[in-house]
């Protein structure tokens, strides 16, 4: 899976489930709802800046605190594209994975993109292109079992289609 | 065969290997279950919209409501409506409003045994590292997708930290102070993805209900799961809320670690961990005179039995400070049996405190504990985050429950010494 677009901001560390999907709105019933929502707490700006690109960036620890799967699914439903952090707090990680929320590691990213750039990255091998900028980076592949589950849409297209088979 | 630690051993046990090393991808057979109100109804939906299978071991499989001792309006007794439902539709466990904090019910109900692997949507899961379990939280397709119709989840294999704690406490730190002090110590994301295996002589001479407060800060500082191997005194702890047997498993002595805390706690001063967030800790000098209007003993890092008597200890034949207004809410029905055995209930309420029914307290504030943006409280809470608690003004102070009682006392943050 290569995912070509534009870095819509980076992030900084220890962002916090609880600000990505704030409490206010974890009664969302709606994907709707939950995708408008995403980040408000954290940047008023991002459904802004969402229109001139899908990459998200973060520093370490992005997710971190709160259990909730309303944090990933809320970037999912807003319709970002790709989210690359130095790293995971590891409900997040787990919870994306198994939604379909494309994510990756990479433990320098904060260091050589910014805003506007242009990426182009291969989730299945880890090859980040920051085309703007002319530089390259490398990010942590997914054991192919994980990739797998994440590159389907989530655990349940996966399980969806492995009862399908029986 | 390479020396394993207690969760290595957990973890292979359940997935029916010899042996796991930090990296691998299991697929693990879950003991327990644990599902909270706040998203039991959407693990539910999940489950019945698009997994449709039957669930394989309701038995295994708890529905808490901790968050709401009530429901405060009409779409709130809609969604606990919608969580009983489906519990009674699958024959899973229901503890319904009053029953307590999801953790402790847990424990209480028998369902946390060492050696076992419990799984939960509630991010403090881990604490069940205290009683010698691999214990991890888990986001609603995992359990409706894999928990609930195959009892499976999968894990990948953490590294492991040892943090060892040593020492004798000169300066009357209890030990919430010491895992406040620790949340610090090791820091907000200092260990993301990492397993935590708490121990050291100061571990090994604490109770159990004091053991349960350090691998409850794992979540905190970003780590997976953390552990307390069990001993005798977890093994008595857990025969008396089960007859159900168990097999403990131990690490063994030359386990490898990714690295070593090793920390002298003799010391720690009582500590105060401020708004917004947990790694802003200090000793609760550096908090001190700060004005408090609220003060709750619950939550995740409250509501034992332990911490009702700490308050007792400060409040006997005192009231507290005119305009605070001092919350007292069990983490189960067990522990306000005891406190009212022991005299506490009145002692506390004589001292103006009000008796709250078991449950996760204001966490959150679903149903108590929201605050106006001048507002602030202190409390045993296990979180401090901005916008937790009604206003994201409104500030919350964290602190042991000595420390809790003192405040209530003088209005603002104090320190507890004085008193003791």
């Amino acid at each position: 899976m290569v995912i070509k677009d534009r870095v819509l901001e980076v992030y900084p560390d220890n962002v916090s489930a609880e600000l990505i999907a704030h409490t206010r709105y974890i009664t969302a019933l709606t994907p709707q709802i939950l995708g408008d929502a995403a980040m408000l707490a954290v940047d008023p700006d991002f459904h802004a800046k969402l229109k001139n690109g899908g990459v998200m960036a973060a520093g370490w620890n992005f997710g971190c605190n709160s259990s909730r799967e309303w944090a990933p699914a809320a970037l999912y439903h807003s319709g970002v594209k790709l989210l690359i952090a130095r790293s995971f707090a590891r409900i997040f990680y787990r919870s994306a994975i198994n939604i379909g929320l494309v994510i990756m590691e990479c433990p320098n990213i904060t260091e050589w993109v910014k805003r506007g750039d242009e990426l182009e990255t291969d989730v299945a091998t880890g090859a980040i292109r920051n085309i703007t900028a002319g530089v390259s980076g490398k990010g942590t592949v997914l054991p192919e079992s994980l990739l797998r589950i994440m590159t389907a849409g989530g655990l349940m297209e996966v399980l969806k289609a492995e009862s399908g088979k029986k | 065969m390479m020396p394993m630690n207690m969760i290595e051993k957990i973890l292979a046990r359940a997935s029916g290997r010899e042996s796991v090393a930090p990296g691998d991808v299991v697929v693990a057979n879950v003991d327990t279950e644990l599902l909270h109100d706040l998203s039991g109804y959407i693990t539910a939906r999940v489950f019945e919209n698009e997994v449709k299978r039957p669930m394989r071991y309701p038995d295994r499989v708890a529905l808490v409501f901790d968050h709401h001792f009530s429901p405060p309006n009409e779409e709130r007794a809609r969604i606990l409506e919608i969580n009983r439902n489906f519990a009674k539709k699958h024959g899973a466990r229901l503890y319904d409003c009053g029953s307590g904090n999801i953790h402790h019910v847990g424990v209480r109900k028998g369902m946390i045994r060492p050696g076992t692997v419990v799984v939960g949507s509630d991010s403090h899961t881990p604490v069940h590292g205290a009683l010698g379990c691999f214990a991890a939280g888990l986001g609603n397709n995992s359990h409706a997708g894999t928990v609930m119709p195959f009892g499976k989840a999968w894990f990948m294999t953490p590294h492991t930290v040892k943090v060892e704690l040593f020492g004798d406490n000169r300066r009357k730190a209890v030990p919430r102070d010491v895992a406040l002090w620790l949340t610090g110590r090791i820091g907000e994301g200092g260990a993301v993805y990492k397993a935590l295996h708490f121990t050291g002589e100061y571990i090994r001479n604490l109770d159990v209900w004091d053991r349960w407060l350090f691998p409850l800060i794992t979540i905190d500082v970003g780590g997976k799961c953390g552990f307390i191997d069990p001993d005798e005194k977890t093994v008595r702890f857990v025969q008396t809320m089960t007859d159900q047997t168990f097999e403990p498993l131990y690490s063994d002595p030359d386990c490898v670690y990714e690295s070593v805390i090793s920390c002298d706690i003799s010391d720690i001063e009582p500590q105060v961990a401020a708004s917004p967030t947990l790694g802003n800790v200090k000793p609760v000098g550096g908090f001190a005179g700060r004005p408090v209007q609220w003060a709750e003993l619950g939550g995740h890092g409250g509501g034992r039995i332990e911490d009702m008597r700490q308050a007792a200890e400060i409040l006997k034949g005192r009231h507290i400070y005119p305009g605070v207004k001092f919350n007292v809410v069990p983490s189960s029905r067990e522990v306000f049996a005891e406190a009212v055995a022991e005299g506490l209930v009145g002692t506390l309420f004589d001292a103006g405190c009000t008796w709250f029914p078991p449950s996760a307290g204001s966490n959150q504030a679903i149903n108590m504990g929201a605050m106006a943006e001048t507002e602030a409280m202190i409390s045993t809470q296990a979180r401090n985050f901005p916008g937790r608690n009604g206003s994201p003004k409104a500030v919350m102070y964290l602190a042991s429950a000595y420390t809790v009682a003192a405040s209530a006392l003088k209005g603002c943050v104090a320190d507890p010494r004085e008193y003791l």
